[in-house]
């Protein structure tokens, strides 16, 4: 199709879409659960010896909840995403196992062990079905989960814990690696693209997320939250679509804006980008300026900013002028410098102005044909190829 | 697949997106509102656990693929931009006027 409208075609898609499933079996374990990975946050941020209000006893509530608590949930979830009740039970009991004793947060570990608990209770009962004499059903069904979610907590004690941790910590590793050489920024090439192929959940809350939970933990603040959330790249192309853009786009990007910015739901200008693909290049740039100056001020979040909006980003930058300057002056740079490529990206306007007969007909025409609003406008309708 | 559904046999109107809980609840929403008086339930959830009964999904392309292996029933109706999309459109307008809607 060689109106770039919707979507880049099909090669690859089948892939893409086994990817985002993958992606969206990881973000699915961490995102219903946000709400306490803020309040573990809030917590932290208020009451840790360098947050707001420094208080011991309080500040006390932060170790187990991100130890305990947020493993368990995420477990929990994970398990109820394979099997339901059942499956949730057995997941977060097998979790318990990783996180009893453990230094660190098992956020990995959870998002493994969970759904595989939940998986073999899953199988089990499959196996049994039909089979199991009446009036028993009950007997077998609570002892099966009991004795299944025990041995899966040992297991996860003595076998897959360790396994996890040396796994989380070589992660972790890595990306101090990535940090210390400076090469951080570069990340955008990777994540800026994935983002606009609908991976931006998988990316920050199955990857990123977990490991700055554990950096955060640590230090009181992790860059990490900021590389996928950062609204700056997704404002600057909206602003250039504003006002560089193919007029017919132009009114709706305000709106969209406001979403993006202050909403926080960045899938909104996703279609801005896939609909002229080599706008991509002003998000990569904005999101690599962004966390380049993240990086050279050596700030951070205190938790997860979500959704990526800015009042989330004012409610997790820790304390310290060093940091707000850090967190805003980046997000700024983001929005300018997308902002500019962007711009340059759209020929400051002409091109969408000697491209118009080529941009005017929808790229969905199946979905189009048939809207009275674009009948007669005079414009070829072309089916499109799928 | 389906591509054509009959807009009185709609009942149940599903908008996905990755989460279920970000751009698809924004959707559901205007969409809520815009068929306030038709006999449509009007739900969100992310595109890997969509409703067996749902009768339309609405969703964004780059997720259509999912949706059609999720919801092997219902009619996928892809959409490309969030605010004033047609094919969108086109769902609202078969609902309140009739009609078949086939995408």
């Amino acid at each position: 199709m060689a109106t770039a409208y919707t979507t880049p075609p099909p090669p690859g898609d089948g892939f893409r879409a086994r990817v985002q499933r993958m992606g969206g079996h990881l973000a699915g374990m961490v995102m219903p659960n946000i709400g306490a990975f803020i309040a573990w946050g809030l917590i932290t941020a208020l009451f840790i010896p360098t947050g707001w209000l420094p208080n011991k006893e309080l500040a006390e509530l932060g170790d187990p909840m991100i130890k305990i608590l947020l493993p368990l949930l995420i477990g929990y979830t994970g398990g109820r995403m394979v099997h339901g009740q059942r499956g949730a039970v057995v997941g977060a009991v097998a979790t318990i196992g990783l996180v009893a004793g453990a230094d660190i947060p098992m956020f990995l570990g959870a998002m493994i062990i969970g759904p595989l608990a939940a998986y073999l209770m899953k199988l089990f009962d499959g196996l049994i079905e039909g089979r199991v004499r009446p009036g028993f059903e009950m007997l077998v069904d609570n002892f099966s989960a009991g004795i299944l979610a025990a041995a899966m907590a040992i297991a996860g004690k003595v076998a897959i814990g360790p396994v996890v941790r040396t796994l989380t910590e070589a992660a972790g590793d890595g990306v101090g690696w990535l940090v210390d050489h400076d090469v951080l920024p570069l990340t955008s090439v990777l994540i800026e693209p994935a983002k606009v192929l609908f991976l931006n959940n998988a990316i920050n809350h199955g990857v990123l997320g977990p490991l700055g939970v554990q950096q955060a933990a640590e230090t009181g603040k992790s860059i990490l939250f900021m590389l996928e959330s950062n609204p700056g790249p997704g404002l600057g192309v909206l602003l250039a679509y504003t006002f560089f853009g193919p007029r017919r786009l132009r009114p709706s990007t305000p709106a969209a804006m406001i979403i993006h910015f202050f909403g926080g739901i960045h899938e909104i200008y996703f279609p801005y980008i896939l609909m002229k693909p080599r706008m991509i290049l002003a998000a990569i740039a904005g999101g690599a300026t962004g966390v380049a100056i993240f990086l050279a001020s050596g700030t951070g979040l205190v938790a997860a900013p979500s959704p990526g909006s800015i009042f989330a980003y004012l409610a997790q930058t820790p304390r310290g002028t060093g940091n707000w300057i850090g967190v805003y002056s980046g997000m700024l740079a983001s929005i300018a410098v997308s902002f500019a490529v962007g711009a340059a990206l759209l020929g400051f306007g002409r091109l969408a102005e000697s491209r118009k007969e080529k941009d005017a007909p929808d790229g969905d025409a199946t979905a189009t044909a048939e809207d009275p609003e674009n009948a007669g406008d005079g414009t070829t309708q072309q089916p499109a190829a799928r | 697949m389906v591509t054509t559904i009959d807009a009185k046999d709609i009942r149940k109107l599903v908008i996905a997106c990755d989460a279920g809980m970000g751009s698809s609840v924004m959707l559901a929403g205007q969409l809520r509102k815009a068929l306030k008086k038709q006999p449509v339930e009007v739900a969100h959830t992310p595109v890997d656990s969509i409703p067996p009964d749902a009768d339309v999904v609405v969703c964004h392309r780059g997720l259509a693929e999912r949706a059609r292996r999720g919801a092997p029933d219902a009619v996928i109706v892809p959409f490309d931009v969030y605010i004033g999309d047609p094919a969108v459109n086109q769902v609202v307008a078969a609902i309140k006027d009739g009609g078949v809607l086939s995408v």
